[in-house]
């Protein structure tokens, strides 16, 4: 839990401006902190899943951090990871009550997945590095800037594993019989050379903006992102 | 907040209090949808069984499956499984859902076939937990649209076999494609099938 | 427990460590996978607590569910209830190890913490509540999971030894991105393992 503060968006926007650019480019979860994959990168052979999670977690994240930071000068230190844990699994709860009562053949596919948000390393991230510092309001776009942005990334493979694995977006058949499918992109392997592919893509991009910006302004370039350690 | 955060009493209480308020807002929020969750449930294995009998696809809206299913399925017990009788176009129907073993988790189906179990009228899982892309594609249409209308074999079973993996829609072998790459699954599967064929056939012959 | 899966004890052992590995075909534990495999005596530290923890909570909540949870018929609090066990029984072990060996403290200490968010544990947990395991098949899921996540973190490991100093690599791929191209590897490689012990 290390990456407080050491994001590298540009200074000049406002706080809340600020706050979403981190979440969504600059200080994304997977990109730069590679945090908080496992309970979702399972369900990513399914766009539909892949969504409903990524929704789940952007709400637990931005509900998690802004109770949380509501309740900051109150929380005693000796029990701060506890009552942590204790708010995002209520949220986490909430989520699982609503989709098994309205979204049941979701609730069914995902199984153990949901439960899981709660050991998703962005929750207890976000609530250790940004809320137990911050007002509620900016807590609660940070939780859903961090969340979302963690979720595009998802969704875009889980669009690429879903088409190549299925032949189909949202369950929707979009190729013909003559389409064989790619069974590797329905398992495990496939999800994790996509979450590589797309960590080259987005650093050699950041590469050519820093080389760009640093020709434009010596001296003055933004410094790449850390490495967030947070196990 | 002159409060003395570091005492024990004080981290004692609060830890309680945020316990106490958590757990009565959400025994409020499953209270308020068990019915619904219930309803989920009921409507989801009347789904299966509609599904099976032929009466009811995946289009069907859910509203009607609860008025079909009043109307045309009668249901009873019988040691462990579930029993269902229809008639449909003057013809009566017995469906079996079964819950057996699987490799991963327990397997529940639904299969309907005619009274003597000569002929399966259709095969659907309701809940599985096999591995996703192996053993779980037995909840994907085509595996179960293999069985519809599938002429069972003279020994009264329903046989599996390495096929081309788009499964095996010949009516009259009694054979149907196994599922590639799980065949710990398939064996579960099968055994499933053949103790729902011989418990309907039972049933079939009380009628 | 009539509808509890037949499955030997021993091919669940086998399986749960190589062909449903936690980690490598459900992707659980990845976070601190990634990070404390770039360290081998730390992936060795963290491989016996990760194992310990998830033996001893899989037969604990294995209790706590078919004795308090179902009984009382408050499963919507399962999530909840299951994180304060293992919260519980990874503090319980730091006391034990503590006071009965110093020395292994030491070398598992800062470890011990770290697991109680590890996902690999709550997700066996689940895993077995949604497969109604029997109690033994609780245990040995319990344990073959956790070994499983140990092997993989200590093969990742040495890969990494060796990875670490090729300069070969593109940039944009060096550390995490080459990390998980390996791990994707390995799990390819874990697959293969299905046929060896007829276990899908």
């Amino acid at each position: 839990m290390s990456d407080t503060g050491k994001t590298s968006a540009p200074a000049k926007v406002s706080p809340a401006g600020k706050v979403m650019r981190d979440g969504l480019w600059y200080n994304n979860p997977i990109f730069v902190q590679v945090l908080g994959i496992c309970s979702t990168l399972a369900v990513t052979n399914n766009l539909r899943n892949t969504l409903i999670m990524v929704l789940g977690v952007s709400f637990a994240t931005s509900m998690g951090s802004m109770t949380l930071s509501a309740l900051r000068e109150l929380i005693p230190r000796k029990v701060r990871m506890i009552v942590q844990v204790l708010v995002l699994s209520f949220y986490v709860i909430i989520i699982d009550i609503v989709l098994r009562a309205y979204q049941p053949a979701i609730s069914k596919q995902l199984g153990p997945y949901v439960g899981l948000i709660i050991t998703n390393c962005i929750l207890m991230g976000r609530a250790e590095a940004f809320a137990a510092s911050n007002p509620p309001g900016l807590a609660f776009l940070d939780g859903l800037a961090n969340g979302l942005g963690y979720g595009w990334v998802l969704l875009v493979i889980a669009i690429v594993r879903e088409f190549f694995g299925f032949g189909s977006l949202f369950g929707f058949k979009l190729v013909g019989d003559w389409f064989t499918p790619w069974t590797i992109m329905v398992m495990a392997p496939s999800a994790f050379f996509l979450v590589a592919i797309a960590l080259w893509i987005a650093n050699n991009y950041k590469a050519k903006v820093a080389a760009a910006a640093k020709a434009a302004a010596p001296g003055a370039a933004g410094a790449p992102a850390g490495q967030g350690g947070k196990p | 907040m002159k409060l003395n955060r570091n005492s024990v009493i004080y981290a004692a209480v609060f830890t309680f209090v945020v316990c106490v308020a958590f757990v009565i807002i959400l025994a409020i929020a499953n209270q308020v949808t068990l019915a619904r969750v219930n309803a989920n449930k009921r409507l989801e294995s009347r789904t299966a069984v509609l599904k099976a009998f032929g009466l009811a696809d995946s289009t069907t809206p859910s509203s009607e499956i609860d008025s079909k299913y009043t109307q045309l399925v009668t249901e009873k017990s019988v040691e462990k499984a579930t029993a269902y009788t229809a008639t449909i176009d003057g013809q009566t129907y017995v469906a079996v859902k079964l819950t057996m073993p699987g490799l991963w988790g327990p397997i529940t189906a639904v299969l309907a076939t005619d009274p003597a179990g000569t002929v399966v009228r259709g095969f659907e899982i309701v809940d599985q937990q096999e591995t996703p892309g192996l053993g779980g594609r037995i909840s994907e249409p085509w595996f179960s649209a293999q069985f519809k209308g599938k002429k069972v074999l003279p020994d009264g079973t329903i046989a599996f076999e390495q096929g081309s993996g788009k499964g095996n829609f010949d009516p009259n072998n009694g054979t149907v494609d196994a599922i590639t790459g799980a065949s710990r699954t398939s064996d579960f599967v099968r055994a499933l099938v053949n103790r729902s064929l011989a418990l309907a056939r039972q049933i079939g012959g009380t009628l | 427990m009539i509808d509890a899966p037949s499955v030997g004890l021993l091919s669940l052992f086998l399986a749960s460590i190589l062909t449903s590995n936690v980690l490598l075909a459900n992707f659980l534990g990845t976070c601190s996978f990634i990070s404390i495999s770039k360290d081998f005596k730390s992936s060795m530290g963290l491989g016996v607590a990760v194992t310990l923890v998830i033996g001893i909570t899989a037969a604990v909540c294995w209790a706590v569910l078919y004795f308090i949870i179902q009984p009382l018929g408050i499963e919507y609090l399962s999530f909840i209830i299951f994180i304060i066990v293992i919260a519980g029984v990874v503090q319980m072990l730091e006391m034990i190890i503590d006071r009965f060996s110093p020395a292994l403290y030491l070398a598992l200490g800062i470890f011990l913490p770290l697991i109680t968010v590890n996902c690999a544990v709550l997700g066996v947990i689940l895993f077995m509540q949604i497969r109604k395991y029997s109690f033994p098949q609780a245990v040995i899921f319990g344990f073959g999971s956790g070994a499983g996540w140990w092997l993989a973190i200590m093969l990742l490991a040495s890969i990494r030894k060796k990875l670490d100093s090729n300069n070969a690599i593109p940039a944009g791929l060096k550390g995490t991105g080459i990390t998980l191209i390996t791990i994707g590897f390995m799990a390819m490689a874990f697959v293969g393992f299905s046929g060896m012990i007829a276990v899908q």
